[in-house]
C-alpha cells in the first residue's frame, strides 16, 4: 500500500454523528488505520441524510456515507461489560482514541482514561464535547445549534442583517462540530509528536463551545478591548462587502484596500458618482452604503455572474460568485485539481465526493475503502485483535456485536 | 516542568491577515517556537484596523492582531535588502516549518519558493495556504475569507426563509484554512518522524471549506437539487431554534430536541405535560410538520423567562438549551472562566486584556499561551542573537544600516 502522511498509526474511534468521525476521518484519510466502533443499532448519522429520494436507508446516508470513507467499521454494544472488555483490547494495540461521547455518557460507555491507560500507557484518549470535560456547563447537553451559539457565532450571523426580529443565523450544516473536529485532529497529532520523542499517551479535552469561540475574528476583542459589543445588526464597517444581483444570480463583492476600489470604480467605467465624497474612502463608504448599493447594483444588473466575475477578478478585485451545489459540482477550477472523488460502495454505488482538503505531492490524501457497511469488518478486526472464532460467535449471540 | 508537545520545533511565521496566522497560533499554543517576520512598510492589516486598546489606534494595540498572535516572536526586517534575505534564509535552516499565506507565486517571486527552502532544510515542511490553490485556472483569483463562502456554496444554503442567501457573520474562510494548514503541519511532523522527509502543502480557502458542505454537496450527487434555506430549523429534529427570552431585544436562547425522549422532557420541565399526548407533536416528523405551531408555543414559554433560567430549567431536564453568547457575555462567561480559557498576559503597552485561549487541555503535556502578541520588532535582537548567532556589533550594524526596519 502506497505511502502517505499518516501510515502505520492505529486509530480506535466512537460516539455519533460528526466531530469525532471527522476527525477519525482527516486521520483516515492521510493513511491512517482507523476502526469505527459503532452500537450494534449504528451511529446516529446513519439516519441522517441526504438520501437518495430522500428515502432513509442506513447504507445510503451521504453525511455518513462521507465521514467513514477509509475506515474498517465494527459494532460492539459499549454499555454491556462485554462490549467495554473488547474496546480495552482495541486500544491496547492503538495509538489514539477518539471520541465524542459526553462527561455525562463516558462512564456508562467505558471510556475511563485512567483504565485504559493503564492497559496502554502510550494511548491518546481524545475527548470531544460540546462544553469540555470541567466546568460548571460540562454535563450541560449540546447539538451544533448550541455549540453555535454557545460559542458566540450565531450572535453575529448573518452579520449586517435587517432582520432584528430574526434570531441569531447558524451556518449551514455542521459546522461547528467540524470545527470541534479538526481542531481535535490537530490537538490530537500535536499529542502523537508527543509520544514520538517520549513514548507517552495522555487525555486531551476538546472542547466544541471554545473552539467556536476561537473564531470569532476581532469580534472577541471589540468586548475586551474597547469595550463595544457586537452582533448580527448594523452594517460593515468598510464598503463595498456585498452580494449584488446580476443577470442570472447574485454576485459577491469586497474591497478591502483602496486600490482594488479604484480598479472596481475603473471596471465600472470611471462613473461621475464615484467622485462623491460620501465615497472618499472604505469607512466612509461603509457610512454611506445605502448610497453606494443602488450604484452597485445598477451597474452589476447589465452583466453575468460569469462575466463580471471573470472581469473583476482579471483587475484583482475580490469578486466571487454565490454557488449552489451544481455550481460547484460544474467548476473547472475544481476539475483542474480533480477536487471531486469518486467513491464506490457497494449498496450506495459509484458517487462524487467532496475529496483532499489539502494537497500534498505523492504522500496525501487518497481513497483506499469505501464507509463500511454496519458490522462489515467484525469478523476481520476482532480477528486481529486475538479473538477467536468461537469468542466472536459467542458476542454476537449476546447481541454485544 | 513538563514538556509542551511542540517544544523544540521552530516555525519561521511569513503569514498576515487571519488564514496563517490562526495556522501559526495552534503551533504557538503546542509549545513551538514561532517568529513572524514582519516590517514596518507592510504592516499586517490587523495591527491596522480596530478594535485597539482604549480606542487608542497603535500598531501594537490591536486586538485582531494581538488575539491572533498570542505567544509568537517578531522579528522585523525590510525584506528588500539584501541582508534581511540573508537573515531569513538563516532562520529557515534552523526552522522546521515555514507557513505563508500570499497570493500564488508572491512567495516565490520573493525568493523563498518551496525549491529554495528544500535547499537551506531538506527536511522543511512548508505550509502555502491561499484562496485557490496553487494550480487550476483561478490560482491567481483574490480568494479573501469573505468571498470564500459564497463561493463554496455556503451562502446558497445558509439564511431565513424568503431572504435570500446569508453571510454568516465571520469570514470563515480563513481560520477554517488555518486550522487545516495547521493539521497538515501535524501531520507532516509525524511523516518527518518516520521517513526524514519534508512536505509542501497546497491549501485552498475554497477547497478547505467545501469538505465541510457534505450534507449540501451529496444532496446534489443524489438528487441533482439542494437543501432550501431554512435558518435555524434542521431537516430531522424539532424544536430546533433559537428563541426570544425576556430582557432587551438580544436576548436568546437556543433549544434542540433530538429525539422523542427530549421532547417529552421538554413538555415536563416547562410545566405542559399535556403536550406530550398533542397529537401535532408525538414524533420528529409530526413536529416537523407542525413547526411553526411548536415554534410560537416554545416562544410562549421562553419570551417571561430570562435566558439563563431556561437554559438551567431544560439542561436540567436532559434537554439541550444555551443563551445565545455575546462577546461581552464569552468574555465574562462562568463556565468559560473555571476552565481557563480567558487567557489574560500582560502586554507591554496596555497591561491585560481578555483574549479567546486555547480550545484543547492535555493532560500529558500542558498547553498554556506563552506570552502576549509580540509588539513589533520585539524580538529582532534575541532572533540574531540567540538562534542565529550573530554579535551585539553585528546586530546594531544592521540596525544604522536601516535594515531591521
Amino acid at each position: 500500500m502506497a505511502e502517505q502522511l499518516l501510515s502505520g498509526i492505529n486509530v480506535v474511534e466512537c460516539g455519533n454523528m460528526v466531530s469525532a468521525a471527522y476527525a477519525g476521518k482527516l486521520l483516515a484519510d492521510f493513511g491512517a488505520e482507523v476502526v469505527k466502533v459503532e452500537a450494534p443499532s449504528g451511529d446516529i448519522s446513519r439516519q441522517r441524510g441526504p438520501f437518495p429520494g430522500d428515502t432513509p436507508h442506513a447504507e445510503k446516508s451521504g453525511l455518513f456515507l462521507y465521514l467513514n470513507a477509509n475506515k474498517q467499521g465494527v459494532t460492539l454494544d459499549l454499555r454491556e461489560s462485554k462490549g467495554q472488555a473488547v474496546l480495552q483490547s482495541l486500544c491496547a494495540q492503538a495509538d489514539i482514541l477518539l471520541h465524542n461521547y459526553s462527561p455525562r455518557e463516558m462512564p456508562g460507555v467505558g471510556l475511563d482514561y485512567e483504565k485504559l491507560s493503564q492497559i496502554n500507557p502510550g494511548l491518546i484518549m481524545t475527548s470531544i464535547s460540546y462544553f469540555g470535560q470541567t466546568g460548571p456547563h460540562s454535563d450541560y447537553h449540546g447539538y451544533d445549534l448550541t455549540a453555535s451559539n454557545a460559542g458566540g457565532w450565531a450572535f453575529i450571523s448573518p452579520g449586517a442583517s435587517d432582520y432584528p426580529d430574526l434570531p441569531p443565523l447558524k451556518a449551514f450544516g455542521h459546522q461547528t462540530d467540524f470545527q470541534g473536529g479538526v481542531h481535535a485532529g490537530v490537538a490530537t497529532l500535536g499529542a502523537y509528536y508527543h509520544k514520538c520523542l517520549t513514548g507517552e499517551g495522555q487525555h486531551l479535552d476538546v472542547s466544541v463551545q471554545e473552539c467556536i469561540a476561537a473564531i470569532l475574528e476581532m469580534n472577541f476583542m471589540h468586548y475586551t478591548y474597547s469595550g463595544l459589543e457586537t452582533s448580527r445588526l448594523g452594517r460593515r464597517s468598510i464598503y463595498p462587502w456585498c452580494m449584488l444581483d446580476c443577470k442570472d444570480g447574485k454576485l459577491f463583492v469586497v474591497c478591502v484596500e483602496e486600490d482594488q476600489w479604484q480598479r472596481f470604480v475603473e471596471l465600472m467605467g470611471n462613473p461621475e458618482w464615484a467622485t462623491l465624497e460620501i465615497f472618499e474612502d472604505r469607512v466612509v463608504r461603509g457610512q454611506n452604503y445605502d448610497a453606494l448599493v443602488p450604484f452597485l447594483q445598477e451597474f452589476a444588473a447589465e452583466w453575468t455572474v460569469a462575466e463580471l466575475y471573470k472581469a473583476g477578478q482579471e483587475r484583482r478585485i475580490c469578486m466571487a460568485p454565490v454557488n449552489t451545489m451544481a455550481d460547484l459540482l460544474n467548476s473547472e477550477h475544481l476539475k483542474a485539481r480533480e477536487f471531486f472523488t469518486e467513491i464506490s460502495h457497494q449498496v450506495a454505488g459509484s458517487l462524487q465526493y467532496p475529496g483532499a482538503p489539502f494537497k500534498v505531492e505523492d504522500v496525501g490524501y487518497s481513497v483506499r475503502r469505501p464507509a463500511p457497511r454496519l458490522g462489515e469488518h467484525n469478523n476481520e478486526v476482532y480477528a486481529r485483535i486475538g479473538l477467536s472464532q468461537a469468542e466472536i460467535d459467542e458476542l454476537k449471540q449476546g447481541g454485544i456485536i | 516542568m513538563a514538556r509542551r508537545p511542540l517544544e523544540g520545533i521552530r516555525v519561521t511565521d511569513f503569514t498576515w491577515a487571519w488564514a496563517g496566522p490562526y495556522c501559526t497560533l495552534q503551533m504557538a499554543h503546542m509549545g513551538a517556537e514561532v517568529t513572524r517576520i514582519e516590517s514596518e512598510k507592510r504592516p499586517c492589516v490587523t495591527r491596522l484596523i480596530p478594535p485597539f486598546a482604549d480606542n487608542e489606534p497603535g500598531p501594537n494595540r490591536a486586538g485582531y492582531f494581538n488575539q491572533y498572535s498570542q505567544g509568537k516572536k517578531s522579528l522585523q526586517l525590510d525584506l528588500a535588502r539584501p541582508e534581511a534575505t540573508e537573515i531569513v534564509k538563516k532562520l529557515i535552516a534552523k526552522s522546521d516549518i515555514v507557513v505563508q499565506n500570499f497570493s500564488t507565486g508572491a512567495i516565490d517571486r520573493m525568493g523563498f519558493g518551496y525549491d529554495t527552502l528544500k535547499q537551506l532544510k531538506p527536511d522543511i515542511i512548508m505550509i502555502s495556504i491561499c484562496g485557490y490553490g496553487q494550480t487550476g485556472p483561478e490560482r491567481k483569483y483574490m480568494g479573501y475569507g469573505p468571498a470564500s463562502v459564497p463561493l463554496a456554496g455556503i451562502s446558497s444554503l445558509t439564511g431565513y426563509p424568503g431572504v435570500g442567501p446569508a453571510e454568516i457573520g465571520i469570514s470563515y474562510g480563513d481560520p477554517n484554512a488555518g486550522i487545516f494548514g495547521s493539521f497538515a503541519a501535524m501531520a507532516a511532523l509525524a511523516y518527518r518522524h518516520r521517513t526524514g522527509k519534508g512536505i509542501h502543502v497546497d491549501l485552498a480557502l475554497w477547497e478547505a471549506l467545501l469538505v465541510l458542505m457534505p450534507e449540501g454537496i451529496m444532496d446534489y450527487v443524489m438528487n441533482q437539487t439542494q437543501p432550501e434555506r431554512d435558518g435555524n430549523r434542521d431537516r430531522w429534529m424539532a424544536p430546533h431554534g433559537c428563541f426570544k427570552c425576556k430582557g432587551d431585544a438580544e436576548k436568546w436562547v437556543t433549544i434542540v430536541c433530538g429525539s422523542d425522549a427530549e421532547w417529552l422532557a421538554l413538555c415536563q420541565a416547562i410545566g405542559q405535560p399535556e403536550l406530550a399526548a398533542d397529537k401535532r407533536f408525538t414524533d420528529a416528523a409530526a413536529r416537523k410538520a407542525n413547526e411553526d405551531a411548536l415554534e410560537e408555543l416554545i416562544t410562549a414559554w421562553t419570551s417571561e423567562r430570562d435566558r439563563w433560567e431556561v437554559t438551567e430549567v431544560l439542561q436540567k431536564a436532559g434537554v439541550a438549551a444555551y443563551p445565545s453568547q455575546s462577546n461581552k457575555d464569552l468574555a465574562t462567561n462562568p463556565h468559560l472562566e473555571e476552565r481557563g480559557y480567558l487567557v489574560q498576559k500582560e502586554h507591554p503597552e496596555f497591561g491585560k486584556r481578555i483574549h479567546a485561549g486555547i480550545p484543547w487541555q492535555m493532560s500529558g503535556s500542558p498547553c498554556e499561551v506563552q506570552a502576549a502578541a509580540p509588539q513589533r520588532g520585539q524580538h529582532t535582537d534575541y532572533v540574531l542573537q540567540e538562534i542565529l548567532g550573530y554579535s551585539g556589533d553585528e546586530v546594531q550594524k544592521l540596525r544604522d544600516g536601516q535594515v531591521l526596519t
